[in-house]
């Protein structure tokens, strides 16, 4: 039981009663405020249990070296990093302006072809009648004109892509 | 005294929502200045937490860069600092998983990497003697200290975040944070006195 009251004292101690840098800067808080009822307890406490108290002041030995060491950022360190952030700060502007031109893009081409498939179809039925064509032979034709953009543009991709590839390997090797 | 207590509120509300403002619009001139203001506080932190002074200094310049890719998640209803030491900290956490899978204990047992060392604007030949002193002691101390009692102490004690804050940092339960303090401190404290006898 006696043991019980000093491991409660040495409790309230830590959490509330030293190291508190909160007061210090202002912010207070009341959920790390030890209720006034125990403060009396702890202080009545500290009057009675010496080795309470040299555990009071021990503790607060312990955090007044601890916060007397000093640790800084130097400000190379500083100046380095807020380059870097505003570098990535660009780039990520960059490929957010870039997404939404793509976007715009997409939204263009659905549209459009929405709106233009049917006449491009009719277009081609009357061809193919005037040319007194079958119907399969201007059918493959209008599905070829409609795919025929989209493979160009991917092999360009892919050509594209691979040709980097291969700078790359050449400048890291 | 509640009037007191509301602007206080109201003022710290404000700040933390142009944060949060200017984080969602990636406002490089606005991460300069959190650069500054917390260049110390962070820096001090992720020593603390990952035990080396190079290692800590990339994470450094690594949260940063997290912040403004992450920034529209702050929300502001935190104090900054707070969600700042949440990414700091997953971001070590993440580092040091990738890099080998050992806990951060096993970091702190490296002994290639230099312990950190202490920075002072003009101190005289005997203080830096005195400083160096000082700061070994205090790192052997904590380095024989488990990472997460470690980082609670520095939390609370060097850094002064509420016990509700560190509860956000860490993601421990507040009971686990209390824990964490009271034993982490009376480790500390054993420590020390064994230095210095």
């Amino acid at each position: 039981m006696t043991r019980n009251l000093h491991e409660r004292a040495r409790e309230i101690i830590v959490l509330a009663g030293v190291g508190d840098r909160n007061q210090a800067r202002g912010r207070d808080r009341n959920e790390d405020r030890v209720d006034p009822q125990e403060q009396i307890w702890l202080q009545a406490h500290l009057q009675e249990c010496a080795a309470c108290r040299d555990y009071a002041d021990a503790a607060s030995r312990a955090v007044s070296v601890l916060r007397s060491q000093p640790l800084a950022a130097d400000s190379g360190l500083v100046r380095t990093t807020q380059m870097r952030v505003r570098v990535r700060a660009l780039e990520l502007r960059r490929q957010q302006e870039r997404f939404w031109l793509v976007s715009l893009a997409c939204l263009f081409v659905g549209v459009s072809a929405v709106i233009t498939t049917s006449l491009f179809w009719r277009a081609f039925e009357w061809m193919g009648v005037r040319a007194g064509v079958s119907n399969w032979v201007w059918q493959t034709g209008f599905i070829f004109f409609w795919i025929a953009p989209s493979l160009i543009v991917g092999a360009v991709i892919v050509a594209r892509g691979t040709q980097l590839t291969g700078n790359r390997d050449r400048l890291w090797s | 005294m509640n009037a007191i207590v509301y602007c206080f509120l109201n003022a710290m509300e404000s700040e933390t929502g142009a944060i949060a403002r200017g984080l969602r619009r990636r406002d490089p001139d606005l991460l300069d200045r959190l650069i500054e203001q917390y260049q110390h506080r962070l820096l001090r932190y992720l020593i603390h937490l990952s035990g080396n002074r190079e290692l800590a200094e990339d994470l450094f310049q690594e949260t940063w860069i997290r912040v403004l890719e992450r920034g529209h998640l702050y929300d502001g209803r935190h104090e900054f600092s707070t969600w700042l030491y949440a990414v700091a900290r997953n971001l070590t956490i993440d580092y040091l998983r990738k890099k080998s899978p050992v806990s951060l204990d096993g970091l702190m047992e490296d002994e290639d990497h230099a312990p950190f060392e202490p920075i002072d604007s003009q101190p005289t030949a005997w203080e830096v003697v005195e400083q160096h002193e000082q700061a070994g002691r205090i790192n052997a101390a904590l380095i024989g200290i488990p990472a997460e009692y470690r980082e609670a102490i520095v939390l609370r004690f060097k850094d002064g975040l509420a016990l509700s804050e560190i509860v956000v940092v860490t993601g421990a339960p507040i009971g686990t944070v209390k824990s964490r303090l009271y034993r982490g401190l009376n480790m500390l404290m054993e420590r020390l006195e064994g230095t210095q006898a």
